[in-house]
């Protein structure tokens, strides 16, 4: 044989021999991956909605995905929104659940973020940041309050800010109203129905 | 080369030719990853198996690969290891696959691999190559764990998640930052270099 035809047998019996056993360690890890993911979906939603027992995937886009939520006699209990928004490092993934009419937000939880260790990603920790979403009026826009006060002063729609995170906390916050702004404008139009949802 | 004993391929890997404090290979996974000891573990673990695989299986077909087209091949080889590694990862270990990121694909490009194929397994018996990337990877996998040891403990106050310095205690951030894998690397190598030296002056 000569070199040009034994160059190409090689390369293409090492291409085929490596395709074939990595379609195979794709098959095997494919459904636990697709597990893995959709369980820590799960978990986010009883999360932030509390109560909830099933919950339905009722609109899907790009980073914003709307789930409703029922308690275990079938009655709504709100909206679970997966969202993502630009942080300071990369995108920030969030998790959020509101009641039915979204006047209220329950609670928050970041599913991804790579901000910066010590100052942004403090936007993943209860004490400095996540507390402040719990119960939050969100019938107006939240706000953000500069520098942070105790839970008790805080307004009703206002979030502390992280000191010297100013712009992940932000980036947070903005991503919030845009997905309730997003969600109201779809329900308003009529994409998204939450009892028309009841039967299917 | 074939004059060296079993033994002495193995400890080479881990000290004289250590990849991290020696040849200076593989500097990215080293910088990126061992802001904590579970990273740098997980890390190390992977490219040890991708390091002996690939030894093995060049070993074992060199003679077969004509040398026009050998680093392709390699490449493709060390390709297959590392999605197997990547994916069993994202598998079984979701919260690690999660923190390594990119890091884990990135080992294709980790030249202490490619760099042992050329300058090793596609010139010695299965064997051979088999102790030299298992020296190999242990001496990563110890220079892995150093580095992450010292920037966690500093940059987090714990190790392996546990906390081992009081609260008295205020994380210097900057170590699990990228200039602390700079300043501890340097620092590091600069010991190295100086216990070599003493040894080979007593010897």
């Amino acid at each position: 044989m000569n070199l040009s035809s034994r160059m190409i047998v090689v390369l293409t019996s090492v291409g085929v021999l490596s395709g074939a056993l990595l379609s195979t360690v794709g098959l095997l890890t494919r459904e636990r991956i697709e597990a893995n993911r959709l369980k820590e979906i799960e978990e986010a939603i009883v999360s932030v909605v509390p109560g909830t027992t099933v919950n339905q995937k009722i609109y899907e886009e790009k980073d914003f995905t709307v789930y409703a939520t029922r308690g275990e006699a079938g009655q709504i209990t709100g909206y679970a929104i997966y969202t993502a928004g630009t942080g300071f490092q990369d995108k920030i993934v969030i998790m959020f659940g509101t009641d039915a009419s979204l006047q209220k937000i329950f609670r928050l939880t970041i599913l991804d973020q790579k901000e910066t260790p010590g100052l942004g990603a403090k936007i993943t920790d209860e004490e400095a940041f996540l507390q402040f979403w719990e119960n939050k009026d969100c019938s107006q826009p939240l706000t953000l309050r500069k520098p942070p006060v105790s839970r008790e002063e805080l307004g009703a729609s206002e979030i502390n800010a992280i000191t010297g995170a100013t712009i992940s906390s932000e980036a947070v916050l903005n991503t919030v109203n845009a997905s309730l702004a997003k969600l109201r404008s779809l329900i308003q139009e009529g994409t998204i129905n939450i009892e028309g949802n009841n039967g299917q | 080369m074939a004059s060296k004993s079993l033994r002495q391929e193995f400890f080479k890997g881990v000290w004289d030719e250590n990849p991290i404090f020696r040849q200076l290979l593989g500097m990215c996974p080293t910088l990126a990853v061992t802001n904590a000891v579970i990273n740098g573990l997980a890390m190390g673990l992977a490219t040890a198996f991708v390091l002996i695989f690939s030894s093995i299986v060049v070993a074992a077909i060199k003679k077969l690969i004509p040398s026009q087209v050998r680093i392709a091949s390699y490449i493709v080889v060390i390709a297959t290891f590392v999605t197997m590694a990547d994916r069993f990862l994202a598998a079984f270990f979701p919260p690690i696959s999660k923190s390594l990121g990119p890091y884990v694909p990135l080992i294709v490009v980790n030249c202490i691999i490619l760099g042992r194929q050329e300058a090793f397994s596609s010139k010695n018996s299965v064997g051979r190559a088999f102790i030299d990337a298992l020296g190999m990877s242990t001496g990563f996998i110890i220079a892995l764990l150093i580095l992450s040891s010292i920037r966690e403990i500093l940059g987090s106050g714990t190790w392996l998640g546990h906390q081992v310095l009081g609260s008295w205690f205020e994380p210097w951030i900057i170590m699990i930052l990228p200039p602390g894998a700079f300043l501890t690397l340097g620092i590091l190598l600069g010991l190295i270099m100086v216990i070599d030296r003493k040894l080979q002056r007593s010897v």
